[in-house]
């Protein structure tokens, strides 16, 4: 598949759930199309739309190892809720991705690519560079943790949704 | 431990877009009728939500320009050397060539045919399927046996031309061909050749035009040099190709 337009608003959304600041995605969407039309103009194109998205993956690690680091830790894990669609309505966008920005590598990049809806499973492998069985682990495991920081930050009760701090 | 199953839908794809391997798709539908089926529904709502909430995520204005300049990203256009070596052209071009080969080789078949070729031709089997044993045998000039088919058979001008006049026979027969109509056979020693000389086909315009010359036919390893005289084609027919009749048409000339 080409890379188009169509992709480019993905790559970007990548960065941003990468980076979790859109100062940074953008510095790193910049640099990896910049790359990719350097590339193309020294006869040496980018083989596939893969491409720009290991040459993101790799500028948002880089970016997201200056400034302040997350304490590593295990998070609590909760069983998905029902009511968990309702709750993800109350979240914005860029508290998803400040949620995903601090997960640890390489859970980071299984969430960030996996919520993307953009690939296959034998492509988010590649990417990733893991086994199936790893990759269904990360994504399971985050899964339960972003369903503990819901129940954590947005509860819902009965089709009223409250922030956890007015319960 | 979870098994391969459960491992698959832990990632199971939240659109269900073409392409999805068969294992996946095994594991999507177990999970959906299995006992896990409202846990599977729970965990597709929730990759939904956060599918749309990450499709959500706005693109600044100054990024949207990027996307419109696809200039900067030029589609990378499969080279003709990918296309020589996709399976289907490959499989097209053999067959392209193959059938060309074939038209070729019948268009230069035909190139030099005269009326009478397809009858010649017809005989080339004839004598390819023959043994010496359905002729009778007869050990003499291939030139004399004019006076045979005619006196024998009433066959005028069945005469063997001066190229070909002294060669020893083995045995010669006269029979009716259903297209051909009356063919006189002489089996020859030299190379096991074989003679044969039957009534020409007229032209288009209904013409018998006689040809002193010598015009070849092949047919399954055979090969046959015509010569037209009186009406009636005389043919030399051995197993091998046209250089292997030249010398005994090119004796004469000297």
């Amino acid at each position: 598949m080409a890379v188009t337009t169509k992709n480019l608003p993905q790559l970007y959304r990548f960065c941003f759930l990468m980076t979790g600041d859109a100062a940074k995605a953008q510095a790193a969407f910049q640099e990896t199309v910049r790359e990719a039309a350097t590339r193309s103009a020294g006869d040496e194109p980018p083989p596939d739309r893969l491409w720009f998205f290991r040459d993101a993956r790799r500028r948002c690690i880089a970016l997201g190892e200056q400034g302040i680091q997350a304490e590593p830790g295990m998070l609590e894990e909760i069983e998905i809720s029902p009511t968990a669609p309702m709750q993800i309505g109350q979240v914005d966008s860029s508290q998803l991705a400040l949620w995903i920005s601090a997960a640890p590598e390489p859970q980071r990049s299984a969430l960030a690519l996996f919520y993307l809806d953009e690939f296959s499973l034998a492509e988010l492998l590649s990417l990733l560079e893991m086994k199936a069985g790893e990759f269904s682990e990360h994504i399971c495991s985050g899964r339960r943790q972003f369903q503990a920081w819901l129940d954590s930050t947005i509860a819902y009760y009965g089709g009223e949704t409250l922030d956890a701090g007015q319960v | 431990m979870p098994d391969k199953s459960e491992l698959l839908i832990g990632c199971a794809p939240i659109t269900e877009k073409p392409g999805i391997d068969r294992a996946m798709r095994v594991a999507i539908q177990r999970a959906r009728q299995g006992k896990k089926a409202a846990t599977f529904g729970h965990q597709q709502a929730f990759d939904a939500a956060i599918a749309k909430l990450v499709h959500d995520i706005p693109v600044d204005a100054q990024l949207a320009e990027w996307f419109v300049n696809e200039n900067l990203i030029p589609v990378v256009r499969s080279g003709w050397k990918k296309f020589v070596l996709n399976p289907v052209v490959i499989a097209i071009a053999t067959a392209l060539l193959v059938i060309g080969g074939v038209v070729a080789y019948r268009v230069h078949e035909h190139l030099n045919d005269f009326p009478g070729a397809d009858k010649a031709r017809r005989l080339l089997t004839v004598g390819a399927s023959n043994r010496s044993v359905l002729l009778d045998p007869l050990q003499t000039d291939a030139g004399a046996l004019s006076d045979l088919f005619f006196m024998k058979h009433r066959l005028e001008h069945y005469d063997v031309p001066q190229e070909f006049a002294e060669f020893k026979t083995l045995g010669a027969r006269v029979f009716d061909d259903d297209e051909v109509r009356r063919v006189a056979q002489i089996w020859i020693k030299e190379k096991r050749m074989q003679f044969f000389l039957f009534p020409a086909e007229p032209d288009k315009e209904g013409k018998i035009s006689d040809f002193a010359d010598w015009r070849f036919v092949e047919l399954e390893g055979w090969t046959g040099a015509v010569t037209q005289r009186n009406g009636v084609c005389f043919m030399a027919a051995l197993r091998g190709g046209e250089k292997d009749l030249r010398p005994y048409l090119e004796k004469k000339k000297q």
